[in-house]
C-alpha cells in the first residue's frame, strides 16, 4: 500500500487523564496522517464514543512499538487495547463493534453480516488496486485501470440504492471500508487531474460520500484536506514511480 | 441439528473438488452436524455455469453457499455464517473464539493464510529458476510463522477444533506436493505443523472432505505445466 511522508506527532495523554482510568483498558491507535486504512480504526472508535490515544508513525522510520505490535506486517493502523494488539483495519473494525458498546456497526443479522463483510472485502481487494493505477499511470494501461474501477464503482452504486448509507441508515462496515472514496477520491483526482467520479456518471456514490464525510464523528478523524492536498502534490512523482512499478511486466 | 430436509432451510454448496478454499465451508458444515447438497462446478470449462453466474454476479468464482435461496459467497464469509447461524446460542460449540480479541487473533491469521500465503503458493507452483526460489523461500517463512503460530497447542486456538484450523487445513493436502516441488522437509521445517495434521486427519469431517494428496498435487501440475 502506497504511503506518504508523514508528520513526526507523538502525542502523549497527560497524566491527569491517567490517573483518571479506573476499569476500562486504554485504548491506542497507531496511525498515519493520511491513511485511510487509519481512519478506518479510529472512525471505529469514534462512532463507538471510545476515547483514545492517536499515535502518528513517520512510515519511513517506523516506530519500535509499531515494530512490535505488528510485526507480521509492519503496517498501520494497530489498535492497542490493554495488552493486545489488533492489526488489519477491517478486523480492528469487527474488535470494536463486538467490544464495545454503542451503535452497530456490522448488522445483526447473519446473512446481512455476511453482505457486509463481502462488500467491504470487494472494495480492499477489487477496487483499491485499480484506484489507485487509475490515478498514477497514463497511456493504456491508464484506460484499463480506469475502465476496471468504473466498473466496480457501478457495483458499489448499485449497492447504495434507496440507501442513505451502504449500512442502511447509520454508518457500517461498508461505509468505512469505503472511506478512501469519501475523502481521499476528489484528493487524488485534483493532483493527478484524473476525473474518475462525476455526479453524473455516479450519483448516489456523489451522495453518499458527502454524507460519509460531514458527519460529525467522521469529519473529526479525517485528515486536514488542504494538507493532504499539499503532500500528495509533493508525493506525485513518487506515486506515479510506484504505480509504474506495480504494473505487470 | 434437527435441520427439517424442507427446502427453505436446505443448504447447497457449488464448489470445485479441488479448491481449498470451498473445502473449508464443507468441514465447517460437517463440524456442526448441518446437511447439505453438493454441486460441482467444472473449471475446466471456460464459461461459468448459470448457476454460478446467477449466485455470485460479482466474482463468478466458487465457493459459493447457498442457503434459503440466498447466496453467500467468500470462504470466509462462508465460515462465519455457518458459525452464526448453526452455532445455536447457549452452546458451547463455537467454530470461532467466544473473545473479541481471540477472534480478531484468528481472522487476523485467515487473512494471512488468503493474502501472503496462498498467492505466495501460487507463485511457487507457477514460476521457474530464481523466481521459485525466492517464492520457495518465502513459503517455508509463512508455513514455519504458523507453525510457530501454532507452537504446543493441540489446534490454534487451544484445544478445540475452529476456525483457523478449517481455514488452513484444506491446504494441507497441497503440503507433500510443496515439498516434492520444492525439495524441502515439512517435518523439519514446520514440525508442530505436521503434527497438527495428523491430529486435524483423526476427524471425520477432515478426512470426508480433504482429497487424494497425489491427486491433488498432479492437478496442480497439470494447472500450473510443471513437468
Amino acid at each position: 500500500r502506497p504511503h506518504n511522508l508523514t508528520i513526526n506527532l507523538y502525542l502523549t495523554s497527560s497524566t491527569a487523564t491517567r490517573a483518571k482510568m479506573s476499569a476500562p483498558a486504554a485504548v491506542r491507535v497507531i496511525g498515519a496522517f493520511d491513511s485511510p486504512f487509519s481512519h478506518r480504526a479510529e472512525v471505529a472508535l469514534r462512532l463507538k464514543g471510545v476515547p483514545y490515544e492517536l499515535i502518528l508513525e513517520e512510515l519511513h522510520n517506523k516506530s519500535e512499538l509499531l515494530l512490535t505490535s505488528n510485526p507480521v506486517h509492519k503496517k498501520v493502523p494497530v489498535l492497542l487495547h490493554g495488552d493486545r494488539a489488533v492489526c488489519e483495519s477491517l478486523i480492528i473494525v469487527e474488535y470494536v463493534d463486538e467490544t464495545f458498546d454503542g451503535p452497530r456497526l456490522l448488522p445483526s443479522d447473519p446473512y446481512d453480516r455476511a453482505m457486509a463483510r463481502f462488500w467491504a472485502r470487494f472494495i480492499d481487494d477489487k477496487c483499491s488496486k485499480p484506484f489507485w493505477l487509475a490515478m498514477w499511470t497514463d497511456g493504456e494501461a491508464q484506460k484499463g485501470f480506469m475502465k476496471e474501477i468504473k466498473e466496480n464503482f457501478a457495483l458499489l452504486e448499485a449497492q447504495l440504492e434507496g440507501k442513505r448509507f451502504f449500512g442502511g441508515d447509520t454508518i457500517g462496515l461498508v461505509d468505512i471500508a469505503a472511506c478512501g472514496f469519501a475523502h481521499w477520491l476528489t484528493v487524488c483526482e485534483e493532483v493527478s487531474g484524473v476525473t474518475l467520479v462525476t455526479a453524473k456518471e455516479f450519483p448516489r456514490l456523489c451522495r453518499w460520500a458527502k454524507e460519509y464525510a460531514s458527519d460529525e464523528k467522521v469529519r473529526a478523524c479525517l485528515p486536514d484536506r488542504a494538507q493532504m492536498l499539499a503532500h500528495f502534490t509533493a508525493n506525485k512523482e513518487m506515486f506515479m514511480a510506484m504505480a509504474k512499478s506495480m504494473l505487470p511486466k | 441439528k434437527a435441520m427439517d430436509a424442507a427446502g427453505e432451510s436446505a443448504v447447497t454448496c457449488v464448489d470445485k473438488w479441488a479448491n481449498g478454499f470451498g473445502m473449508r465451508a464443507r468441514i465447517a458444515l460437517r463440524e456442526l452436524g448441518v446437511a447439505f447438497e453438493y454441486v460441482e462446478e467444472d473449471l475446466h470449462v471456460g464459461e461459468r455455469s448459470e448457476l454460478v453466474r446467477r449466485m455470485n454476479p460479482v466474482h463468478r468464482s466458487v465457493p459459493i453457499q447457498i442457503h434459503r435461496g440466498r447466496p453467500v459467497c467468500g470462504s470466509l464469509n462462508i465460515l462465519e455464517y455457518i458459525d452464526e447461524v448453526w452455532s445455536a446460542p447457549g452452546e458451547t460449540r463455537r467454530l470461532l473464539p467466544g473473545d473479541p480479541a481471540g477472534r480478531a487473533d484468528a481472522r487476523f491469521w485467515a487473512d494471512f493464510v488468503d493474502h501472503k500465503v496462498f498467492p505466495t503458493q501460487t507463485r511457487f507452483l507457477k514460476s521457474k529458476g530464481e523466481e521459485k526460489d525466492v517464492a520457495k523461500e518465502e513459503l517455508v517463512e509463512q508455513l514455519k510463522r504458523l507453525d510457530e503460530v501454532l507452537g504446543e497447542k493441540g489446534f490454534f486456538s487451544g484445544d478445540e477444533f475452529g476456525f483457523l484450523d478449517i481455514v488452513l487445513i484444506p491446504f494441507s493436502s497441497m503440503f507433500r506436493g510443496y515439498e516434492q516441488h520444492g525439495g524441502f522437509d515439512l517435518e523439519v521445517e514446520c514440525p508442530n505443523l505436521m503434527r497438527w495434521v495428523k491430529r486435524c486427519k483423526e476427524r471425520e469431517s477432515v478426512r470426508e472432505v480433504l482429497p487424494d494428496e497425489a491427486k491433488m498435487y498432479d492437478l496442480h501440475k497439470e494447472w500450473y505445466g510443471i513437468e
